[in-house]
């Protein structure tokens, strides 16, 4: 049964950074400024981490700081899709040049490398086993053995489960995507609910990106989310603001990734099994379309400035 | 994301209004360019050439160059004669189509973040048809490359279009996830069962020389494909600005309802231009073949899909602007390679400031109505 562990095991590291990314862009979901440029956050996450990572050797800094910094980022771009009235789309998409860009830039001018960026010095997330559970075949490969933010990101699902059904918070996000006339007469502010989601989708797709360059392995590589952002952003489309089936398609996406590389590839070709979460959001889409009373998912085509 | 309560039929609803005093954002065309005096219509390009000329000598600066010296050693090695000029221009001539192409269906309020798969597929198709077919006359092989690419292009394209236009799929998300089904169904062919076995995994067979355009100035890589991008060009301005056609589509992203009313079909205008759309974007990949590698691998056009829709974004779908967008563009990322050479600024510097200025351009109307909020509140602090 190794094969089962040594699956569910890169599954379940795989799902991180999707979840977490997914995570991050649902509150953003929820106040209609769905935000596209998940990958290029997750990039600057990322090469952040490896950066205050060598800088200071400690893996806490890093996480710390990254998380900070991201959540300032949130702040300019929630600044800039609010106050200054840049469309969210082409905001978002201009991110993710932006990033691939920019992590190159930086790379190549900070530390005169090309390609990759590893570092002895780099440290390494810590990997948690849990005692007793660690020696159950299945299970211990599910609940044992990964990354610190694998755990942060489990606990992070079951707090946003209880948000949405709890708080005034998740309503007024909700509601200043849905309704925001009505949130303004309740005495909400709608631009702070904005400002506030993105400020919590950069902050966590900087963790997102830590996991990727920190969590097993401890290297920046240029473009090294390669697609998870998207994929994250595909189960946000699929979830509908929904956290807990969110949850159950980054898993599912997460356990397809790792069919991609722990399947031979003479059995299945890699890539179509990373292409299943773009089929089965494209499908979704469809079918939303298809069977929701109010024509499903409708994005308004982004215009540069008016 | 926009869960409207809009019929399959009203397309494009402007996002309700987050701002309590009204959003006053209008659709692209809305603002009637044409009556407006030439000095207000260079304010926005004005604005965004400073604002891109800050950040290069700023970013240069920061490197520890001399900023005016550096940019001017760049600018000559883009432009500082013929043999540059046309080296400057070959890198571009695939973006040319592929974002004149975007423009098209952007006109017609279909927004195709596609192209960057749509780009793919041509490229795959235009390789297959190289490959596989011939060789024969050179002319016709290029011709039916170029036509293959076209059609795989235009038939995605128009698949897409139809699901926007018979069932109300959002066309914005649709086409960004097709982007990875088709790259990835691509790298699939490319490392499987079309693969050059001669070559490492993820290449296929090389075109014959009867697919590959061929230069018309030496050691340039600017090839004769140089026309049939001006054709292309001068077609689609046609198609977009003068034919009846191109006034149904923009009449359709204009106003979709209206169009309804005064008898176009709204669904043929949709997928009409989808398919054009497509269909650039497809010939676009097939340049990237024919007029340069030869072959498809799997990462052939990075990036290309993407800039192309940037592209699109800020010359407001306009067919002139795009054009000279992407002259501009390529001269910055030229540059951007020149001023790698003389100093160690890395040429990701055109990256960095295309994005850069296309946040500046999007923001400018919210900083300039920033700034007179500003002002009228300090006089209005003055005033007590």
């Amino acid at each position: 049964m190794d094969w089962i562990d040594a699956f569910l095991a890169s599954g379940i590291r795989f799902t991180t950074p999707i979840l977490l990314a997914a995570l991050a862009c649902l509150p953003t979901a929820w106040t209609k400024d769905l935000n596209v440029g998940l990958e290029g956050a997750m990039l600057f996450g990322a090469f952040s981490g490896v950066v205050i990572g060598l800088s200071t050797e400690s893996g806490i800094a890093a996480v710390g700081l990254t998380v900070l910094i991201g959540a300032a980022c949130g702040a300019v771009f929630g600044y800039l899709i609010t106050y200054l009235r840049v469309n969210v789309f082409v905001a978002g998409i201009v991110l993710n040049v932006f990033a691939a860009g920019a992590t190159v830039y930086l790379l190549r001018s900070m530390f005169g490398v090309k390609g990759t960026l590893s570092d002895d010095r780099i440290p390494a997330m810590a990997s948690v086993s849990i005692p007793g559970i660690d020696g159950i075949p299945v299970l211990g490969a599910v609940l044992s053995g990964h990354s610190i933010l694998t755990y942060v990101s489990w606990a992070i699902i079951v707090v946003a489960a209880l948000a949405v059904r709890y708080t005034v918070l998740v309503r007024h996000l909700k509601a200043a995507g849905e309704h925001p006339a009505a949130l303004t007469a309740a005495g909400g502010n709608v631009t702070r609910m904005r400002i506030l989601a993105q400020v919590w989708c950069f902050a966590l797709c900087g963790l997102a990106g830590v996991q990727l360059s920190m969590g097993q392995l401890t290297l920046f590589t240029e473009g090294m989310t390669s697609g998870l952002g998207f994929v994250a952003l595909a189960a946000v489309i699929f979830c509908r603001g929904k956290v807990l089936l969110l949850a159950l398609m980054s898993v599912g996406f997460g356990l397809s990734s790792a069919v991609a590389v722990q399947v031979n590839a003479s059995v299945m070709p890699p890539q179509f099994a990373q292409m299943i979460p773009y089929l089965v959001a494209f499908i979704g889409l469809i079918v939303l379309a298809r069977t929701a009373k109010d024509g499903g998912i409708r994005i308004a085509t982004p215009v540069l400035e008016d | 994301m926009n869960t409207q309560t809009a019929t399959a039929q009203q397309a494009d609803p402007q996002r309700k209004s987050h701002l309590p005093e009204g959003d006053r954002r209008r659709r692209p065309k809305a603002s009637g360019r044409a009556g407006m005096p030439l000095a207000r219509r260079l304010i926005q390009p004005a604005f965004i050439l400073v604002a891109g000329l800050i950040m290069a000598l700023v970013l240069i600066a920061a490197q520890g160059y001399e900023p005016f010296s550096t940019l001017g050693a760049g600018l000559d090695y883009a432009l500082g004669n013929p043999a540059s000029i046309a080296r400057t221009l070959a890198w571009g001539l695939p973006l040319f189509v592929a974002s004149i192409g975007v423009c098209l269906a952007y006109r017609s309020g279909m927004f195709n973040i596609g192209a960057e798969g749509q780009i793919y597929a041509g490229a795959m198709a235009a390789a297959l048809a190289g490959a596989y077919i011939g060789p024969m006359l050179s002319g016709l092989h290029l011709l039916l490359c170029l036509l293959f690419a076209a059609v795989v292009g235009g038939l995605i394209a128009a698949g897409l279009g139809w699901l926007r236009a018979a069932w109300g799929v959002d066309e914005v998300l649709s086409t960004l996830l097709s982007n990875y089904i088709i790259m990835l169904f691509c790298a699939y062919l490319a490392t499987s069962p079309l693969r050059d076995p001669a070559r490492q995994s993820g290449t296929t067979k090389e075109v014959f020389d009867t697919a590959m355009f061929g230069e018309i100035m030496p050691r340039t890589q600017l090839t004769s494909a140089l026309f049939v991008v001006i054709v292309l060009c001068a077609a689609t301005w046609w198609l977009s600005e003068r034919s009846v056609t191109g006034y149904r589509w923009r009449m359709t992203g204009e106003s979709p309802d209206f169009a309804a009313a005064s008898g176009i079909s709204v669904k043929k205008a949709r997928i009409a231009s989808m398919a054009t759309s497509g269909a650039l974007c497809g010939i676009g990949g097939a340049l990237l073949v024919t007029a340069s590698q030869g072959r498809f691998w799997t990462e052939i056009g990075t990036g290309i899909g993407w800039d192309a829709v940037l592209i699109a974004l800020i010359s407001r779908a306009r067919p002139v602007p795009a054009i000279i967008w992407v002259s501009v563009y390529c001269i910055m990322r030229s540059a951007a390679r020149g001023i790698e050479q003389v100093s160690t600024v890395p040429s990701e510097l055109s990256l960095v400031l295309i994005s850069g200025i296309i946040i500046a351009a999007a923001a400018r109307a919210g900083i300039f109505s920033q700034f007179t909020a500003l002002k009228q509140r300090f006089a209005h602090v003055k005033g007590h």
